[in-house]
């Protein structure tokens, strides 16, 4: 998380502890399922059910901390007056708070489906496995607080939506958002 | 006079008799408990106005949007959908400004992870640093 150094008040925050503290996040969930054998698997995927256990705790997470982000974000700014202009706002402002840079891409089928592109998604930059397709399975995981984040920050602003990310060639990375009326 | 912040389910997450010097006398006749009620009611009916006028405008503030006999009342919506609102009478002071701080404040409660978004605001350092606020900024 950043800050622009013009405001004498802003706190700063070491962004590899953030990183680290993310990674940890994610490893401590997809461990946690196996509790009953009482030792930490080295994968820490058991099962289907482990990680989908796993999945919707890190996206709850994700969703407390990106309603308090949002209402830290909209502070100073105008109202919104639709839908579109919700989405700009995470594409650019809410982006540029968590990671520093905007969405590279947004398409839109103008019927409530988005598909935000981050060419460069800044958790997934130094993650890397055997091959990319492995690298894209392992990090998918990682890409759940993100959704929270995003689901989070839409619901502080009054929508209800779906956040599924997809990662199929690291550290490239989509979110489609489905709003639902 | 009278603040209410009210969530987007038209709940009151937090209510507060806001009194100057000057009226002492009107705070020992509403310890009474008649003007309490209406307070609330002027308040609640003030909310319908407050959600066609929000729609008609970009701003935060929305300034009086409601009168009754001799109460206005003045509101601010929050992006998320908070409305601040403040039932006084015609000399109210910089209600702006208190109603920006008071944002400021409420951002604040909402970071800790420990409060329930749209919940009864029940922290007590809230409540004084908004009975400070009122005191610097609300002089009707």
């Amino acid at each position: 998380m950043d800050a622009s150094a013009a405001n004498a008040s802003t706190h700063f925050v070491c962004d590899s502890v953030m990183d680290l503290l993310l990674i940890e996040t994610v490893a401590l969930m997809s461990n946690s399922g196996t509790s009953t054998s009482g030792t930490l698997s080295t994968t820490g995927l058991t099962g289907d059910e482990d990680r989908e256990a796993a999945y919707f705790k890190l996206e709850m997470l994700g969703y407390r901390v990106g309603m308090g982000l949002t209402e830290k974000a909209t502070r100073d700014r105008p109202r919104f007056a639709d839908n579109l202009e919700i989405v700009k706002f995470i594409c650019k402002d809410f982006w540029l708070a968590v990671f520093n840079k905007q969405i590279d891409n947004l398409k839109t089928n103008h019927r409530g489906i988005y598909v935000l592109t981050d060419n460069n998604f800044r958790w997934f930059s130094r993650m890397s496995a055997n091959s990319a397709t492995e690298t894209a399975q392992l990090a998918f995981p990682h890409a759940a607080f993100p959704c929270g984040l995003i689901r989070g920050a839409l619901s502080a602003l009054g929508v209800a939506s779906v956040v599924i990310a997809e990662v199929s060639n690291t550290p490239q990375c989509t979110f489609q958002i489905k709003f639902r009326t | 006079m009278y603040l209410v912040i009210v969530g987007t389910r038209d709940n009151p997450l937090y209510e507060l008799e806001v009194y100057t010097t000057q009226q002492k006398q009107q705070q020992q006749r509403d310890a009474q408990g008649e003007q309490k009620h209406l307070n609330q009611f002027i308040a609640h009916s003030a909310l319908d106005i407050v959600d066609e006028s929000m729609w008609g405008t970009k701003e935060m503030y929305l300034k009086v949007v409601d009168r009754f006999n001799d109460h206005h009342v003045s509101s601010y919506i929050t992006p998320s959908g908070a409305k601040f609102m403040l039932v006084h009478d015609a000399q109210p002071g910089d209600v702006r400004s208190f109603f920006v701080d008071l944002h400021e404040l409420y951002i604040k409660v909402l970071l800790n992870p420990f409060t329930e978004i749209n919940g009864v605001i029940t922290s007590q350092q809230f409540d004084t640093k908004v009975k400070g606020i009122a005191r610097r900024y609300l002089s009707g």
